[in-house]
């Protein structure tokens, strides 16, 4: 089966040029009088890549700490969180409620990098040293705990209200919505493309190497004279930070930020995606992550056709079967659709 | 004269009362199958609408109905692990606590679907104890709540302790492969363990219908907490986790009274600063367990 790997594999120009491309062709539309006008009925096709290049974002980050270092991150919305109101709250002009400092947009993307990471540096350097799963149990607790408190502390975040009047550069550059949603998901895709050559070569490199020694045995890792904390430690802030670069492109997009997006089902289907496509193989997992982005549109779509059924209820049975695939890709398939089964240890 | 804080010990003393009867089970899974089962929340919920169909579909009394309810949590929580995690128990814990994510989802959102989402009371009919000159009330609710728990916690310590059986479970859970060369069989001890930590997630979740009320939601909800108390017990101990489950309770019950009122929903959340705080301190809990890499 040629797989998407050998697909990327054949092509005479990597990843990195096409992204970086992408992000010309998207910048030469917004800063120069050029202008294009998708048809309207594309606003809701590109707005759904959108969100999926931002899970993208989030996958590769996480790919690089469980899929090549084996850690279990269970909280990764948090780091997406922590990245968006970061931007959002830095950057805002007088949102109605909640902390604006009207900080240019780029202030607000170095801000959403560091506070993620910071965080990352925070929980791994306590963490990392303990039984695996307890970090799990760590990321998944200080993610619930960062949603309860952006929900309570009103006048500092906005709450359930939302913080809003977040700036949005490539709407006030684009013009209309169709443009701006479809040089976002240009420029998005560039971006994406590059983050994947960036951290495709990190894990083809002997840094890699080291990492899936690390997942494959910590023990013999550190015999052979490897820091394996250190390497751990890098590895989940990498992660934390690119899912802090998704956290404010989000917020810059959207133009707000309210805790109801950053909700646990976020890493549910980053990791379900990951999971699907292949863990350590940072390409299947983007199109895992598409796999189930793209059904969740299906049974949006379904739902429209068959209004006898409620949302509540299609969203249920949505869920069941996100949680079904999971279970069955674990016991019969754990090394994802592409993954490579030795790599990751998972043949018997 | 109004004694200070002794309603809100009562109420964390309930609050812990339920964890512990949830943290039981499943710090046993944690230290036999060794796998972090996040669906056991949903193994709460389960026990909550069983309830529900025993007390009122069927008319038994409210006390009564807490046998069925332990029963078929009990089996059908075996016969889920029998179906979703028996096959895994060679690949670690990771696979198993995806598996576990998974299954909870199902079932979580397996009871969303056929139950409606307001939230459903098991009528227990009880009066309320005030005493109003000193400042505090109990109700019949609560007390039948302590009485449970103190049973569960009893039976649990007799059975650990006096039965052959009990002593091969904490056998197993101190050195699996030395418990099976001894002549332990392991399956069937862990068979055991599921059927016991189900029916004991299922007698939490109904005595939350009894006590506040379920949806679909209940048992994901106390679940953070469940894994708090076991950890802070010691992950794997018993004893550890009713102990944690108390010192949570009372906790959160006392965060939230000192909490200014517009930061009164962070009394959960004081639980989970506790759970990181304990992690980073003496991850091993209360009982000292062993947790490092």
């Amino acid at each position: 089966m040629a797989t998407a790997e050998d697909i990327r594999e054949r092509l005479p120009i990597g990843s990195g040029t096409i992204g970086g491309l992408l992000v010309a062709v998207s910048l030469v539309f917004l800063l120069t009088p050029l202008f294009v006008q998708p048809p309207g009925w594309t606003l809701t096709f590109f707005e759904d890549i959108i969100l999926f290049l931002l899970f993208g974002f989030l996958v590769v980050g996480l790919n690089l700490q469980f899929g090549h270092t084996g850690l279990v991150n269970f909280g990764h919305v948090a780091f997406f969180a922590v990245g968006g109101y970061t931007a959002a709250m830095l950057t805002a002009n007088d949102p109605l409620v909640g902390v604006g400092l009207g900080f240019p947009w780029p202030v607000g993307l170095i801000g959403a990098v560091v506070a993620a990471a910071a965080l990352g540096a925070l929980i791994g350097a306590s963490t990392l040293r303990l039984r695996g799963d307890f970090l799990a149990i760590v990321t998944l607790a200080i993610a619930e705990i960062l949603h309860d408190l952006l929900g309570s502390f009103q006048g500092i975040t906005g709450g359930d209200v939302s913080l809003q009047n977040v700036p949005r550069p490539i709407a006030d550059l684009a013009g209309t919505a169709g443009a701006s949603a479809m040089l976002t998901t240009v420029l998005f895709a560039g971006l994406l493309l590059v983050t994947y050559a960036v951290f495709h070569r990190l894990s083809e490199s002997p840094y890699g190497r080291v990492l899936r020694a690390i997942r494959a045995d910590e023990r013999v890792t550190q015999t052979l004279g490897k820091n394996v904390f250190g390497y751990k430690f890098w590895a989940f802030v990498y992660g934390a930070a690119i899912a802090g670069v998704a956290g404010a492109l989000y917020a810059f997009n959207l133009g707000s930020v309210s805790p109801g997006f950053f909700t646990i089902s976020v890493t549910v289907t980053v990791w379900v995606g990951m999971l699907v496509g292949g863990p350590g193989n940072d390409w299947a997992a983007i199109i895992g992550v598409g796999i189930i982005v793209g059904f969740r549109l299906a049974t949006r779509f379904l739902n429209e056709q068959v209004p006898a059924i409620s949302a509540d209820q299609f969203a249920s049975v949505r869920l069941m079967l996100v949680g079904l695939l999971l279970i069955l890709i674990i016991r019969y398939r754990p090394q994802g659709l592409w993954g490579d089964a030795g790599k990751l240890g998972v043949d018997q | 004269m109004a004694l200070p804080f002794v309603q809100e010990l009562i109420f964390g003393v309930v609050t812990g009362s339920y964890i512990a009867i949830g943290a039981i089970g499943f710090t046993m899974v944690y230290g036999l199958v060794n796998m972090i089962n996040f669906a056991h929340g949903e193994y709460m919920t389960v026990g909550a609408y069983l309830g529900f169909v025993a007390a009122e579909s069927l008319g038994l009394p409210v006390t009564l109905a807490l046998v069925p309810v332990m029963l078929v949590s009990g089996f059908a929580g075996w016969a889920l692990a029998w179906l979703v995690f028996e096959p895994l128990s060679d690949t670690g814990p990771i696979p198993l606590l995806l598996t576990s994510i998974g299954l909870g989802l199902v079932l979580r959102n397996g009871i969303r679907l056929v139950a409606s989402p307001e939230k459903r009371y098991v009528d227990l009919n009880a009066t309320t104890f005030r005493f109003d000159d000193l400042g505090f009330f109990v109700t019949g609710q609560h007390l039948l709540l302590f009485a449970v728990t103190a049973v569960a916690v009893v039976g649990v310590h007799l059975f650990l302790t006096r039965t052959t059986m009990g002593k091969a479970m904490r056998a197993m859970s101190d050195n699996e492969a030395l418990a099976k060369v001894t002549g332990i069989r392991t399956r069937r001890m862990r068979a055991i363990v599921w059927i016991l930590a189900s029916a004991f997630a299922g007698l939490a979740g109904y005595m939350l219908a009894i006590g506040q009320g379920a949806t679909p939601h209940t048992g994901f909800s106390q679940l953070l907490l469940v894994i708090t108390a076991a950890i802070l017990g010691g992950a794997g101990s018993v004893y550890g986790a009713v102990v944690g489950a108390y010192v949570l309770g009372i906790t959160v019950s006392l965060a939230i009274a000192l909490l200014p009122s517009w930061a009164s929903e962070l009394g959960t959340t004081m639980a989970f600063v506790v759970l990181v705080l304990v992690l980073l301190v003496r991850p091993g809990g209360i009982t000292g367990e062993e947790v490092s890499a």
